[in-house]
This record gives C-alpha cells, structure tokens and sequence, in this order.
C-alpha cells in the first residue's frame, strides 16, 4: 500500500512537471525516468528485499499504464504505450545481465538511450500511422534535448548512498 | 533473457496498441485527450507571473538605461541649441563690432590663487594681445592678462585688481569701475551727482584700454555717507559663472 501510494505521487508530480516545464516550446519527456526508476528499484532493490526474485509482469504492466497516461494526454492511445513497452523490456533485459557495472557514467548512458528509444518508437508510430509532417531537423534536435536533459535528472532520482 | 510468460504479454500489449492505434489513425475510434492544461492552470498562472516579474524587471531596467540614454542625448541637443544661439549672437556681435580679433571658447578658471581669471583657447597666433578687451554679448567680462601661443589668461571685472574708465549712462557722469571681488564698485562719482538704482553704467574709453560704449552692468545701490565722493555698488551685466564663449577685442587707441 505505502509503495503504491509513493508511485501514484512520483507520478502525479512526474506528469504534472512534464506539462509545466519547458525549454523553450519543447516538451520534455519526463514519463521515461519515472520507468527507469521503477526498474532500477524494482531490480536492485535495497538490501532487506533482496532474496525476493522480481517480477517481470509488474514493471511490463508499470510500463503499460505509464504509456497510458502519457497517451491520454495526447489524445491518442497506443504510440506512447508502444514506446514505453518496449525502450522498458529493453531495460529489463539489461538490468538483468549480470556483467554490467551500473556506474554513474553507464546510468547516464541507459538513461540517454531509454529516452532516445522511446522517443523513436513514438515519432516513427506516430509519422506511420497518423502521417504527421516532421521537420527532420527539428525532431532530431528535440528528441536529443529530451535525452540530454534527461541524464541528470535521472541520475538524482537513482542516486544512492555508496 | 526475459521470461516467455513476459514475452508473450509484451506481443499482445503491443497487438492491442496497434489495433488501437490502426482504429484511431482510420477515424473510427476517438479518444479525447485529458487536457492538463486547465488542472495546471493555477500553477501555469503563478509560472506565467514569476516569469513576467522577471522579464519586467530586466525590461525596466533596459527602459531606465535608455532612458538616460535619451536624456543625456536631449541635455547634448539642448546644449548644442544653446550653443547655437550663443555663436548667433556672436555673429551678430562681429557683424556689429568691427573691432573683434577673434572668438574663443573659456577653458578653465584660473589656477591662480588671489586673482580671478579664466583661460580661453585662443591666443598669440590668433591675434591676441595683452591689455586686449574681453567681453560677451551681454557685455565686458575683463581683459587680457597674459597671452601664450594658444591660450590667454583673462582678468575678470570682478577682481579686485581690475579697474575700468566708465560712465553713467543717463548721466554721462565719469568714474572708475572696479572689482571687490563678489561684484563691483563705482569710485570717484562727485556727491552732487543724482545717481539712480538702475542706471546702465558703460565703458568711457578714457583709459586708453577699454573701447568706449561697451555695457559693463547696472547700479545695485549709492551711499553717500563718506567723504568728497559716493559709494555706487555695481552689479556686473555678465556673470562670470555662466561665461562660455567671449570675443576679445583690440584696444581702444
């Protein structure tokens, strides 16, 4: 119940900053952190929790309802769910190799190309199906902005003690 | 790897968002977006305001220099009209005076210590000689003291050391003019004389330096109290704190 409560608040925030805040006419794409996050607690959980062995239905679905929202918000549902579904199975499937290190500088890395993969998968479902006209350019510089600018909010919300 | 179980919700979540997505971009399936905008509304609105403060405060600040910029831009203009109308007169002071040697612009006041004088830029070169007349369009200011190649030093009516042949004007009434160092005084001016608050005095020319009939100011006030002659305080027609440009004149012989 208490960590449900904290998810439903980490996400009526995340959603509620990712209207609020722009740079400059760009949207930012803060609903891919709150993923990332729930992976990284959900995989490395902290010391007392880690001889339960984690789901994956429960981030897969985590994913489903976070593509949800950020759908309604747009008005089309699917794109976003797509997107998330799949830049966070990717995650999964890192998170569960054994051999990487998660330093700071490979978190900051996943949390580019989380952004980046998600961001992709939307705007080619979204040109697909819906023949939206793109500024290439344009589209280019906005999804690497929202991945930049992802990597240190990412870092903050996972960091943890040594 | 991820679990089959895993995989297979995976696939059919995404069949079922591309059903979704295909019945949507078709038209047959709408779903009306939930408009944060008006849930954020009060949150937009306070952002909205810091951000205005913000901007107001460098707009203001941007508009303050400006407009400092404008009114040093409008004091240079009023000065140059200023300026402009001082060298008309001056014109009109040449056209009149054929006896100007040149025009010259006051530099600074006198560094010496118990005289008061003023630099003007112009000096040998341009004509200027000791003894020569100075005076503006209103009237004398003093005379020549010393002369450099290009500057002149200027001995002001006021000084105490400076002394001037005049003449009352409605009178015709011969005295000498001379500085007591915040205005001037009349001397030798016989009793008997009827002088009046108010009477013009001017230059005689007698003293072979000053040319006759220039303005030099106007009676302040006559005592009659001391000895053979009156006391007649004069008010100088220029004042010396607002003399800009003068024009030096040859001497009278």
């Amino acid at each position: 119940m208490k960590k449900f409560l904290k998810w439903s608040i980490f996400i009526l925030i995340t959603f509620f900053l990712q209207e609020l805040i722009t740079i400059s006419t760009i949207r930012l794409n803060f609903s891919i952190l709150l993923i990332y996050k729930f992976i990284v607690e959900h995989f490395f959980p902290k010391e007392e929790q880690r001889n339960i062995t984690p789901s994956e239905v429960l981030p897969l679905l985590f994913f489903v309802l976070i593509g949800f929202f950020d759908d309604l918000t747009q008005g089309i549902i699917g794109p976003s769910i797509i997107s998330k579904t799949i830049a966070g199975t990717s995650l999964i499937i890192l998170a569960k190799q054994l051999f990487f290190h998660w330093t700071e500088q490979f978190k900051g890395l996943i949390i580019f190309l989380l952004t980046l993969i998600d961001e992709v998968i939307y705007s080619v479902v979204i040109i697909y199906f819906f023949n939206f006209q793109f500024d290439n350019l344009l589209l280019t510089k906005t999804i690497l902005i929202r991945a930049l600018f992802n990597i240190p909010i990412g870092l903050v919300i996972s960091w943890r003690k040594p | 790897m991820i679990k089959k179980l895993t995989l297979l919700i995976l696939i059919f979540i995404l069949f079922i968002s591309f059903v979704l997505i295909s019945y949507q971009a078709k038209g047959k399936l709408k779903f009306s977006g939930i408009n944060f905008s008006q849930i954020i509304a009060p949150i937009t609105y306070l952002k909205d305001l810091l951000e205005d403060l913000f901007y107001l405060r460098e707009e203001n600040q941007q508009l303050k220099i400006r407009l400092y910029e404008i009114s040093l831009k409008e004091k240079s203009n009023q000065e140059l009209i200023n300026e402009n109308k001082r060298l008309k007169s001056f014109l009109d002071l040449k056209e009149t005076r054929k006896d100007i040697v040149t025009v010259a612009r006051v530099i600074s006041k006198g560094s010496n210590k118990f005289m008061k004088t003023l630099w003007i830029d112009k000096g040998n070169k341009q004509g200027v000689q000791k003894d020569f007349t100075v005076i503006t369009f209103n009237g004398l200011v003093g005379k020549v003291v010393s002369v450099t190649s290009n500057f002149s030093e200027v001995l002001l009516l006021t000084d105490p050391n400076f002394s001037v042949a005049v003449r009352v004007e409605r009178t015709r009434t011969e005295g000498i003019l001379s500085g007591t160092g915040n205005g001037c005084i009349l001397n030798y001016i016989p009793l008997e004389e009827e002088i009046l608050v108010g009477d013009r005095i001017i230059t005689s020319g007698l003293d072979g330096i000053f040319p006759e009939g220039i303005l030099i100011g106007a009676v302040k006030s006559t005592t009659k109290k001391e000895g053979l002659f009156q006391k007649v305080n004069v008010i100088p027609i220029q004042r010396e704190h607002n003399i800009e440009e003068v024009a030096v004149i040859k001497k009278s012989l």
